[in-house]
């Protein structure tokens, strides 16, 4: 089973059945695939904090979704998960490409890498990382972490991951 | 016609409908005339209460979803209307009540000041059921055929231009608060689960 079907699998387990994303090209197969799954509503969004609010809304519809996007468009919706999810504290859980790591080769991905995590840190956000195949199992724990501090948690997905080794 | 004047009217026909009001004008004066707990106050995330509401509409495809958005909020988030037309969710209404300001900061004019149609905007995103309501007496009028036909809907209302900070004073609770109430409202009303057995 490659990744993407490894991580779509714990979504499902998660009882996720809505999804809202935008894409960048780390996350783009993920969301390729939940779109085909008749199981989960699909939303694709215009713009990352449209995300991060359908998913609060759907929060009070007793709907377990989940955000998902690059690491630029997490630095996009950072207002709205500062004055909607934390000043409510609605849960709300968003996968998003670690980009910018030193495996990342790309100019304009450089700044979200050094100050992605320091930023999140700043807001008290919890967030988690997974680097290996095996480690995507965590993510139904990962998941209800979220629910129970009641706030944005971030799940990182790496190059590694969802790329494979880099190539020298 | 005034904003309150709109905002009375629609909440008296507003049935069964789960309100998520734009904050602001569009929050406190829903507050006022409702009181309502099963409605979501918009305290941040300006621009976002309609995606905030799409989200709802799509995890409650039961339950009548209205938005009380302003045009200063949409102005924020004009690529909601892409999303929402794209869902195509027959039981959201969205509702933008015009008055051309930022009500709540003083009146200072909102971007584009009186040349923007938003209902022109609404139709190329691909709403198909679009209006735009000048008086009380047009809204008195349509706001049957708006209630009882499917959504996505989208209705401006043009009302007039006032100024004052804090016309109408905000709802009486806030953050954790207004989630638990609006969310312990809908699990009485739909009989769902939004919160776990331990509360959170």
């Amino acid at each position: 089973m490659d990744v993407t079907a490894r991580i779509h699998e714990q979504l499902t387990k998660c009882g996720i059945k809505l999804a809202a994303s935008l894409p960048d090209d780390w996350v783009a197969p993920l969301i390729e695939r939940i779109a085909a799954d008749k199981a989960m509503r699909h939303v694709r969004v215009a713009r990352e904090a449209e995300a991060v609010a359908i998913c609060s809304g759907a929060f009070f519809g007793g709907v377990r979704a989940v955000a998902l996007m690059g690491a630029t468009g997490l630095l996009t919706c950072t207002g709205e998960l500062a004055t909607l999810n934390l000043r409510h504290q609605i849960p709300v859980f968003l996968i998003v490409s670690q980009r910018g790591s030193i495996d990342d080769h790309r100019i304009y991905q450089e700044v979200q890498g050094r100050r992605t995590i320091p930023l999140l840190q700043a807001y008290d956000f919890p967030y988690h990382v997974v680097d290996r195949p095996d480690e995507v199992s965590s993510i139904p724990d990962a998941f209800e972490t979220c629910r129970l501090q009641k706030r944005p948690f971030v799940l990182f997905l790496t190059r590694r991951l969802v790329k494979g080794e880099a190539v020298a | 016609m005034k904003a309150r004047e709109a905002i009375d009217l629609l909440a008296q026909h507003r049935g069964d409908a789960v309100a998520v009001c734009a904050l602001g004008m569009a929050a406190n004066e829903w507050w006022a005339a409702t009181k309502s707990e099963d409605s979501f106050y918009m305290h941040g995330a300006m621009g976002f209460a309609a995606s905030f509401a799409l989200g709802l509409a799509l995890a409650l495809p039961q339950a009548p979803v209205w938005l009380i958005n302003a045009d200063g909020s949409l102005c924020m988030n004009l690529g909601c209307l892409l999303t929402e037309a794209s869902q195509a969710a027959k039981n959201l209404k969205h509702f933008v009540v015009d008055n051309g300001v930022y009500q709540t900061v003083g009146g200072l004019p909102v971007v584009n000041d009186g040349r923007t149609d938003y209902a022109a905007i609404a139709r190329g995103a691909g709403f198909s059921r679009v209006r735009a309501i000048e008086g009380l007496d047009d809204l008195r009028r349509q706001l049957p055929g708006i209630v009882t036909e499917d959504g996505p809907s989208f209705t401006v209302l043009r009302v007039e231009s006032e100024t004052g900070f804090l016309r109408t004073p905000p709802m009486t609770y806030e953050g954790p608060e207004m989630k638990y109430r609006f969310g312990r409202a809908l699990e009485r009303r739909f009989g769902i689960e939004v919160f776990g057995p331990q509360g959170y």
